[in-house]
């Protein structure tokens, strides 16, 4: 019997497999009651990408494929020509060219891009000798600002911050020395003003109503109230699924993809919440686990750049549903309707199980 | 470099537990606030007016009721080709686009909101514009349920008239679930009885999505009409009253002098009600304008010098005292001097010997200045009190008390007090209670005016006072007023009737303006057993032997020919 559950714990991290499988589950019950009133077929459309992941995830955790330098730089090259393509033939939608139409699905380049600069990133930075020197510090500023400038022109603020925080967690793990940090933070304090001249006037518009919302209630400012509203009517246990009026009569918009995390609120209340930042404390701390328990450098900083990829855009989604944080387009991991998203996270965490399985082996 | 992993984990702990306290805030600590703002996301109340109650006549014809009317106005934010629409809209409704501009002009607010051009319209021309109006981007055509007078400006001052709350009355009504715009009696019955004729106001209880479309049903709550307020007095009679003035100013009251109900209570110039209804804009400042005010309810507010009808008051006092009997003579030579000022009877050429009968009937001026004076002030001013003069007669709407002289009078102005000169003030409801008294044997009644609310009948209150005067005083004051009447010599021949015996007695009191005294006549009918009591003003109408009496013999021959 200890030989058999040794074995068994050995095929896969099954807490980290189990807090992911709640967090689409929870996702799947969310997604049904906010599709019903914006597309029935979502939610089935949710669900086949929910199994092409699982299923892409199961295929990567028994390969080694996060060693394969030469794929990551692939992967990277072809991410930074779609993301190229992306404008120049990509679909308009929401006033923001995020798209690229294959074969009669649209994919988001930004979501591979993602993973490809974690896997890259890991991969250079794995070879720097420790503490980080200043070069390496620079040349991996530039292969993260790369996609991100490239999602910056979409435009897509919110998705050109993801691969700053990556780059941030990445160098900071991998040795970078405290006063690179200070410096770079410091210089980036004084561009900000300059930084507020390349932004659209609706990212303006954006962060000027999170200081005051109600500056344009109807305007930029309704999302912002309309899910603070959507999420603080659900008070302890909710309205009940299917029954938030926030939700059901259209009031929050976005609600499958970034607003879906109010829908839970409004419907399952503080406890369905407490439940979903639960599971995700779990996934993250879990992935956290194999980035320490790993001895390999790149499998490690890989795993971390996982962690910070989906805890930023976790934070940075939940924080801006409920007002604590400006509203820029970033979904919420595992949950908000998106098929690169869940595809590639569910690939991510894959890959984070070869990692595993090298170590226990 | 584990430790920095540490470090960021602990990092991923903090941020797990800042979301966590900004959701207890959120949804435990303010969570019936959001609540509530959810609540009044999505749920409206779309107000149901109630029909307002119907008032109407003592015979049951309809005096106020509701109707739907159409009224015509322009977005202003929509309007692309003004002057075309204004061409068009002038075409159809028949009123000059310069004064459809001008009306848009004035309403005009907000861009989003109508402004009325046209209070309202027939309903073909309604159905004519709706039709058309796809042509005219801006142009409305809204349907509207307002009051309707079917009367016009009959009764007007009694019904009274709707306009939006005021300012100091909207807290109160707010607590009876009015609605802002809902129209409330500002005047008159409607006023007087508006929580009878409101009724109660429902309402559909709504779901609305993000776009305040309609998304099911809630609850629904019945308007509750109004109640019915049956009033006292007979259309057909105020009618005739008002179209007998015609464009004389004045008032007419008509009582029934053994009940004390209002038959008719007239004020002319009147108004139309109904232009507050459908908020006439031009109508309404045109009232509130008019010098001869024709919002004035004259009949009850309007205090007018009597000038001779005082003379029964007078007659009475000094039969009462004893100084003379109906026989006694008084010679009028035409004027009676006292002190050293002349006062001239009416009649320069002097009546010569008259008894009371004959005084009253000729209106002997120098005789009751005479008696007027052998009474004295103080004994004077009692009867006029005790006719209820100086104090409200119990009409439950507006009224002036009139004005009784409190000083010490001059003999001279004591004899001027005598003959309703001077000093004194009454209103045509006093003097209406006045000759109901003298009709009635000495009841002092209360004018009332609703005979049922809600189907109800409503309880007459008991005479409030009794004039004492003796069977004698009476029946000599009645021979005097009807041979005012029947003499062909008598002020008041005019009210001389073939179908009824009429009691009067006519008054024209001088005013500031030369040569344009008050006109008036107080009477009843028929004199053997008064059916109606009545009292005529006309406001700088001449002498009250002319229109007044005329007008109450028309009064009269209407008694007659009809069971009131």
């Amino acid at each position: 019997m200890t030989n058999l559950s040794r074995a068994v714990g050995r095929l896969l991290d099954w807490p980290l497999v189990g807090a992911g499988l709640g967090l689409v589950l929870i996702s799947s019950l969310a997604m049904s009651s906010a599709a019903s009133t914006v597309d029935p077929t979502l939610t089935f459309r949710h669900t086949i990408w929910i199994l092409l992941g699982l299923a892409t995830s199961l295929l990567l955790a028994h390969t080694s494929t996060y060693r394969w330098s030469q794929a990551a730089l692939v992967v990277y090259g072809v991410s930074l020509i779609l993301l190229v393509l992306v404008p120049l033939v990509g679909t308009m939608r929401l006033g923001a060219t995020r798209w690229l139409s294959l074969f009669g699905l649209s994919l988001q380049p930004v979501e591979l891009a993602k993973l490809a600069t974690i896997w890259l990133l890991s991969h250079y930075l794995a070879g720097q000798p420790q503490p980080l020197r200043l070069r390496p510090f620079v040349i991996s500023l530039g292969l993260a600002s790369a996609p991100a400038g490239l999602v910056f022109l979409q435009p897509d603020l919110g998705s050109a911050t993801v691969f700053g925080a990556i780059w941030w967690g990445l160098v900071w793990v991998a040795g970078a020395p405290r006063k690179f940090m200070s410096w770079l933070a410091g210089l980036g304090l004084a561009l900000l003003p300059l930084g507020w001249h390349l932004l659209k006037d609706y990212q303006r518009d954006r962060l000027l109503v999170f200081v005051n919302p109600h500056v344009d209630p109807l305007g930029a400012g309704y999302t912002v109230i309309q899910s603070t509203i959507a999420i603080g009517s659900g008070q302890l246990w909710g309205r009940g699924w299917f029954a938030g009026t926030q939700n059901q009569l259209n009031f929050l918009p976005e609600r499958h993809s970034d607003f879906l995390f109010s829908v839970i609120g409004e419907e399952w209340g503080f406890f369905g919440c407490l439940v979903v930042l639960a599971t995700f404390a779990v996934l993250l701390l879990r992935m956290a686990r194999i980035a320490l328990d790993t001895a390999e450098p790149q499998g490690r900083l890989f795993a971390i750049g996982i962690v910070v990829w989906i805890a930023y855009q976790a934070f940075v989604n939940m924080g801006m549903v409920m007002g604590l944080l400006p509203v820029v387009g970033v979904p919420l991991p595992f949950l908000s309707y998106g098929g690169s998203s869940m595809v590639l996270l569910w690939s991510a965490l894959g890959l984070l199980q070869s990692i595993r399985r090298s170590t226990v082996l | 470099m584990s430790h920095r992993i540490v470090q960021l984990q602990a990092v991923l702990l903090l941020a797990c537990g800042l979301l966590a306290v900004r959701l207890a805030h959120l949804q435990l600590l303010r969570g019936a606030h959001f609540r509530r703002l959810a609540e009044q996301n999505r749920l409206r109340l779309i107000p149901e007016p109630p029909p307002r109650g119907l008032i109407t006549d003592r015979q049951g014809r309809i005096l106020a009721s509701n109707q739907t009317i159409f009224r015509v106005a322009l977005v202003p934010q929509d309007l692309e080709e003004a002057s075309a629409v204004f061409a068009n809209v002038s075409a159809l409704v028949g009123r000059p686009a310069q004064q459809l501009q001008r009306e848009y002009a004035i309403q005009r607010s907000l861009p989003f909101l109508p402004a009325t051009i046209v209070a309202s319209v027939p309903k073909d021309v309604a159905l004519q514009l709706e039709q058309e109006r796809w042509r005219w981007p801006g142009l409305l055509v809204k349907p509207e349920t307002v009051r309707r007078y079917p009367r016009g400006e009959s009764a007007a001052h009694l019904l009274g008239y709707l306009s939006q709350p005021t300012a100091e009355q909207w807290p109160r009504l707010k607590s009876y679930g009015v609605h802002p715009q809902q129209l409330v009696g500002r005047m008159g019955v409607e006023r007087m009885f508006d929580d009878v004729l409101r009724g109660r106001a429902g309402g559909v209880m709504v779901e609305v999505n993000h776009r305040g479309r309609q998304v099911r049903v809630i609850g629904r709550r019945e308007p509750e009409a109004g109640a019915p307020v049956r009033l006292t007095i007979d259309a057909e009679l105020q009618a005739l009253i008002e179209q007998s003035f015609g464009t004389q100013p004045g008032a007419g009251v008509v009582l029934n002098p053994t009940t004390g109900e209002v038959l008719a209570i007239a004020s002319r110039p009147a108004f139309a009600p109904e232009a507050f209804a459908v908020s006439e804009a031009s109508a309404i400042r045109r009232y509130l304008n008019d010098s001869t005010a024709p919002l004035m309810n004259r009949a009850a507010v309007g205090a007018y010098q009597p000038g001779s009808i005082m003379k029964l008051v007078t007659a009475a006092a000094a039969l009462e005292q004893h100084l003379i009997n109906p026989g006694t003579t008084y010679a009028c030579p035409g004027s009676l001097t006292i002190g050293d000022r002349a006062f001239h009877c009416w009649n320069l050429d002097g009546h010569g010997p008259l008894t009371l009968p004959e005084a009253l009937m000729q209106s002997c001026n120098v005789y009751f200045m005479q008696i007027g004076r052998r009474v004295g002030l103080a004994k004077l001013r009692a009867a006029l009190d005790a006719m209820g003069l100086g104090r409200r007669t119990g009409w439950l709407l507006e009224e002036h008390t009139g004005h009784l002289p409190k000083r010490r009078l001059t003999e001279g102005e004591v004899a001027l007090l005598a003959i309703g000169q001077g000093e004194i003030l009454v209103t045509a409801l006093q003097e209406a209670v006045i000759a109901s008294a003298i009709a009635n044997r000495g009841s002092l009644i209360e004018p009332w005016v609703v005979k049922a609310v809600a189907d109800r009948p409503m309880t007459q209150r008991a005479p409030s006072h009794r004039v004492r005067w003796a069977t004698e005083t009476f029946e000599a004051i009645e021979a005097g007023m009807r041979r005012v009447v029947s003499d062909p010599a008598g002020t008041g021949h005019r009210a001389m009737s073939a179908h009824i015996s009429v009691a009067g007695k006519t008054g024209t009191a001088q005013t500031h303006l030369a040569g344009r005294p008050h006109g008036w006549f107080v009477g009843f009918c028929p004199v053997e057993q008064p059916r109606v009591a009545l009292a005529l003003v006309a406001e700088h109408g001449g002498s009250g032997g002319d229109l007044p009496a005329a007008i109450a013999k028309a009064i009269c021959e209407y008694v007659a020919a009809t069971d009131l």
